[in-house]
């Protein structure tokens, strides 16, 4: 079974330190942290940078990158040196330090929201007992980032685009949370390690294969609801309405280049994977599965959850900012109340 | 609904199976045709300086300088330019020009594109086949003079 | 039977008899305002007075039912100014007069048209430009595809072309300048999209003041892509150097078309016969670009609706290239073919013949099965009916004021296609349907194009057909063109194809030497961009993209 006690905790021991020394644990929790960080951001250069373009390349009949390396997999330090040596441009009248801050913000919520999230093999930097709602705070933190780059560029686009980012943010948030909320309330429990062990229980067994209690088995309902919103939560197909590129240019991120691009766009990466690692984690029984180690079952899942997204972009149109938020607030908003409410009958009966 | 599902099942019948429409440029070269109009080719031993080709060029891209003798001195083809309409060698009576199938060429700025007559007669044959036997069957024929000598005057 | 409702067909038929128009009665419908009598080649051409546009043409539009005024050609002479109305009737635009308004040359100013046709709006303004005659009560008479800062007017006689022009930066409009555009709601905020902007289909400038995400007003400003092709035409033999140019003016391999644009003027206008067996070979390639067009139209415009990783866009760039590789195999270029001759076409079939049939027939036969595959992608998908139906409307009634034709104007109901209505190649002799939709809208005009598709491969199927079984001793290619043409002196012609986006039409004056006086090429991309404010205003900024993409103009040939 899952370690119980966080990673910091965990390594302290390990290195024959006094976890319970405040000063230890920091030290111990920066470095975990940055190597979690490390691995994710590494995650992301590989998907975002190479694996993206492999997958669109296969739904549209195309081979894509394939000079570098095998299967061209060396076009991430060539691209990652190409972007990082661009000049930064910083546009006449952007409204800084709003401007710098914004790409930050959004790579530093979506970063941080990992901290609480149990990706097995004991790895997970902290277990508090809000878990579940840091871990929605964190991820709309970076609506934030969206309005300031926005707002400071400067340009009308960026300006329409963070308009459109905090318009779709707040339209989805709520019905996200409270799908998130119904998954809380079969655990009973907000803390996210107490959330996977919950789904470790055999639901039924299937011709001697146990299928466990994971909530997306569960309550499928809520997993639909909790997908759809995701899509729009991180700005994907049909929902990636603050970008836009046919229609907005870019959106938020029109006025960046350079290292602040390579912030913006990671942190669009990121975001994806925080979905995605949400989802595994309230849905999917986190890092659960046979065979493989629990990180192994964990990756497997937010990839899973990313190419959702990339096949979703690559045969779904974008609908208008009107009709999403009418599906936001008239369509999912009711249908995750109604979710809600249902899931609190199930759960009082069963009580 | 329904419709989005067919939409997402499309996609992925092409993501799986594994065919594409690309190639992998240029160690696998797609098909040119062999009427293709690429870059001229030029016989001196043919032409016999009638500058029909200059005068049907409609953005002068061919320039010809004779000497009072009306002997050709130079022959010069800004293939930078050239539109590749192919109305030169269809006015030539000579078959003294023809657009070879050749459609890689690059040069660091335009000014290396002015092809003079020396590079037009090097430019080398795409592939061992006429162009102008597949495009006017009943024109005389090219092949032979592709990367060999060429045999008469 | 009700009695008050007179059929009112009954009086737009002035002049109408079985063997064409009878001009007399049209000319009495007018007799108060024509000062004299032009003979073209393609329709009489009444002169009136330059005061009197307004009413000659209000009269024959509502009286004599001229609902379509298909284009407005200017020229200079020695010793006048010259604005020429073609007009047609959608419902059979074979029935075509041409009104000719001659004005002095030292003050040349002509009453405007643009009351009675919204398209003679755009023209009028373009006639101003390049040939610079001023028309009095024009509601906007503003250069159209040159600098606000030009000077001289380059079509006119005494346009020095060595005169340097000065486009300063200042002239151009500070976008943040005009942050309140209107007045009355300072609410608005100004945005341009374009020139340089991923979906305008190319270099197009549009004007938009926004009110929130909906369009308040907004104007396309175009001429980013001006080069000269009217002048460049005038410049060339009628024999060889204009055919290369009509491939470049909507380039989206639409080539062939465009070059039957001019090589039926041309034809008609030197009177020369085509034989039979090249007519058949110019409708199927034709028939191979309209469906190269088509693909890239539907192609792009679910770009513009998906976003740019959909997978619609490549699968019909692929589907293209199939088009494309025939069209390659036969003319021996992919895009700029220059296959078509004054009298023929360049060559005959590709050998081995069976060969060829064979590949046009797989395309042909595979064609549905993709068609199914592009229907499943996008006329089934909710989302995308979701955002296309009942968005940017263009109704019959604005459609044909502003000129629409080709699939914008099918898009709306309008039963008008050049192919059937005025035959020209081998159309009349086979067996296909024009393709109309009653939504108005950008689905409608969406599905107009993928049915036509269809309607394509059936007529390139009966090609192949007829083209197989053509004795051998009959494939005459070419009719017997003098290598040096001069048509006669003061010959004036307007002939128009269907090209892939519209009335593609050509009038051309002739002067007895062996290039043309006067070449003015209608562009159906000019005309249908023309509708675009009305389809967009009140709409959101995606749906204007949307009826950009579902326009599917070039502005290759928009700017000319």
């Amino acid at each position: 079974m899952q370690s119980e006690t966080p990673l910091p905790d965990t390594l302290a021991n390990l290195l024959g330190l006094d976890p319970s020394n405040p000063l230890v644990l920091f030290v111990i929790a920066v470095v975990a942290s940055g190597v979690i960080a490390s691995g994710l951001l590494a995650l992301v250069a590989v998907s975002g940078i190479w694996g993206k373009r492999k997958i669109t390349a296969a739904f549209t009949d195309r081979i894509a990158v394939n000079r570098h390396g095998p299967a061209g997999i060396l076009i991430i330090p060539a691209d990652a040196l190409r972007l990082l040596s661009k000049e930064l441009i910083v546009p006449e009248g952007v409204d800084r330090p709003a401007w710098d801050l914004g790409p930050l913000i959004m790579v530093f919520s979506a970063l941080a929201g990992f901290a609480v999230i149990p990706m097995g093999n004991g790895i997970q930097i902290a277990d508090p007992e809000t878990g579940l709602a840091y871990v929605f705070a964190m991820a709309s933190v970076a609506s934030l980032g969206l309005v300031m780059a926005g707002y400071s560029s400067n340009n009308k686009y960026s300006f329409l685009g963070g308009l459109r980012a905090v318009a779709q943010n707040l339209a989805y948030e709520i019905p996200l949370i409270l799908t998130g909320m119904s998954v809380a309330l079969f655990a009973g429990t907000l803390r996210l390690s107490e959330i996977v062990a919950a789904q470790s229980t055999a639901l039924f067994s299937l011709g001697g294969l146990a299928i466990p209690s994971w909530y997306a088995f569960v309550n499928p309902f809520a997993f639909v609801l909790f997908m759809v919103a995701n899509l729009a939560e991180v700005g994907r197909n049909p929902f990636d309405i603050p970008e836009a590129p046919t229609e907005i240019v870019a959106g938020w991120q029109t006025e960046y280049s350079s290292v602040y691009f390579v912030l913006a766009y990671l942190s669009e990466f990121i975001h994806i994977f925080l979905g995605g690692a949400i989802i595994a984690t309230i849905f999917l029984g986190g890092p659960a599965g046979p065979v493989l180690p629990g990180i192994v079952w964990f990756l497997i899942k937010i990839v899973g959850i990313y190419l959702f997204t990339q096949w979703a972009r690559s045969a779904i149109p974008r609908v208008r900012i009107d009709q999403l938020i009418e599906i936001g607030w008239k369509g999912l908003l009711v249908l995750a109340f109604a979710n809600l409410l249902l899931t609190a009958g199930i759960v009082g009966v069963i009580a | 609904m329904i419709g989005i599902l067919k939409s997402m099942a499309t996609t992925m019948k092409h993501a799986l199976d594994g065919e594409t429409f690309t190639v992998s440029y240029p160690e696998e070269v797609p098909e040119v045709s062999p009427r293709f109009r690429g870059v001229h080719k030029f016989s001196q031993e043919r032409c016999i300086w009638c500058r029909q080709c200059e005068n049907v060029c409609p953005n002068n891209t061919i320039q010809i300088v004779t000497d009072d003798q009306r002997n050709g001195e130079q022959y010069n083809l800004h293939i930078g330019q050239c539109i590749y309409c192919r109305l030169c060698e269809e006015v030539c009576p000579v078959d003294a020009i023809l657009l070879t199938q050749n459609f890689e060429f690059t040069a660091d700025t335009k000014d290396e594109f002015a092809y003079n007559k020396e590079q037009l007669k090097n430019v080398p044959w795409y592939k061992d086949i006429d162009p102008l036997q597949s495009r006017e069957p009943d024109r005389g024929a090219w092949i032979g003079e592709g990367d060999g000598e060429v045999d008469y005057q | 039977m009700s009695l008050e409702e007179p059929e009112p067909s009954t009086q737009l038929d002035v002049g109408v008899t079985d063997d064409g128009l009878d001009y007399d009665q049209i000319e009495a419908l007018i007799d108060d305002y024509v000062i004299g009598r032009e003979s073209h080649v393609n329709a009489e051409g009444f002169v009136v007075r330059p005061d009197d546009v307004q009413a000659v043409l209000s009269t024959l539009k509502t009286e004599a039912g001229f609902d379509f005024c298909s284009c407005v050609t200017a020229q200079e002479y020695q010793d006048r100014y010259e604005s020429i109305y073609h007009l047609k009737k959608y419902d059979d635009p074979t029935q075509e007069v041409s009104v000719v308004v001659p004005s002095p040359r030292d003050d040349p100013h002509n009453q405007s048209g643009a009351d009675v046709y919204e398209t003679a709006d755009w023209h009028e303004r373009e006639a101003y430009d390049l040939v610079g005659i001023e028309y009095d009560d024009h509601p906007d008479l503003r250069r159209i595809l040159l600098p606000e800062t030009w000077q001289g007017h380059p079509l006119s006689l005494d346009y020095n072309q060595d005169k340097p022009q000065i486009v300063p930066l200042r002239e151009h409009a500070n976008p943040l300048q005009d942050d309140k555009r209107s007045p009355s709601d300072p609410d608005t905020m100004f945005v341009n999209i374009g020139p340089h902007h991923p979906a305008t289909h190319g270099v197009l400038h549009i004007k938009t003041a926004l009110d929130g995400e909906q369009i308040a007003d907004l104007e396309p400003d175009i001429g980013y892509l001006h080069r000269c092709e009217e002048q460049m035409c005038q410049q060339g033999t009628y024999r060889h150097q204009i055919m290369p140019y009509p491939d470049r003016w909507d380039y989206i391999s639409a080539g062939l078309l465009n070059e039957w644009a001019y090589a039926r003027a041309a034809e008609d206008l030197a009177d020369i016969d085509v034989p039979d067996y090249a007519q058949v070979i110019r409708t199927m390639g034709a028939e191979m670009s309209r469906i190269a067009a088509h693909m890239l139209a539907v192609s792009t415009f679910a770009l513009d609706i998906n976003g740019d990783f959909t997978a619609t866009f490549m699968y019909g760039i692929r589907d293209r290239e199939v088009v494309q590789n025939l069209l390659e195999d036969l003319t021996g270029q992919r895009l700029m073919f220059n296959y078509f001759r004054l009298g023929g076409v360049a060559w005959d079939l590709p050998e081995p013949r069976e060969e060829y049939f064979e590949k046009v027939r797989d395309f042909v036969d595979g064609l549905p099965e993709k068609l199914t595959e592009y229907h499943d992608l996008l006329t089934n998908n909710e989302i995308l009916q979701m955002r296309t139906v009942d968005t940017g409307v263009l109704p019959p009634e604005d459609a044909k004021s502003y000129g629409a034709t080709g699939p914008v104007a099918r898009g709306s109901g309008i039963d008008y296609d050049l192919r059937r209505d005025d035959p020209y190649g081998y159309y009349d002799e086979l067996d296909w349907d024009v393709v109309t939709e009653d939504g108005c809208d950008n689905f409608s005009r969406l599905l107009v194009r993928m049915r036509e598709v269809e309607e394509s491969a059936k007529i390139i199927e009966q090609c192949v057909d007829l083209l197989e079984d053509w004795p051998e001793d009959e494939r005459e290619i070419q009719a017997n063109v003098p290598r040096t043409l001069r048509p006669d002196p003061d010959r004036e012609i307007y002939r128009a194809v269907e090209g892939a986006k519209g009335e593609l039409g050509i009038y051309i004056r002739s002067d007895g030497t062996d290039k043309p006086a006067r070449f003015k090429i209608r562009s159906p991309c000019f005309s249908n961009l023309h509708t675009l404010p009305t389809m967009s205003e009140g709409e959101y900024i995606p749906d204007m993209i949307a009826s950009l993409g579902s326009l599917d103009i070039v502005l290759g040939e928009v700017d000319r």
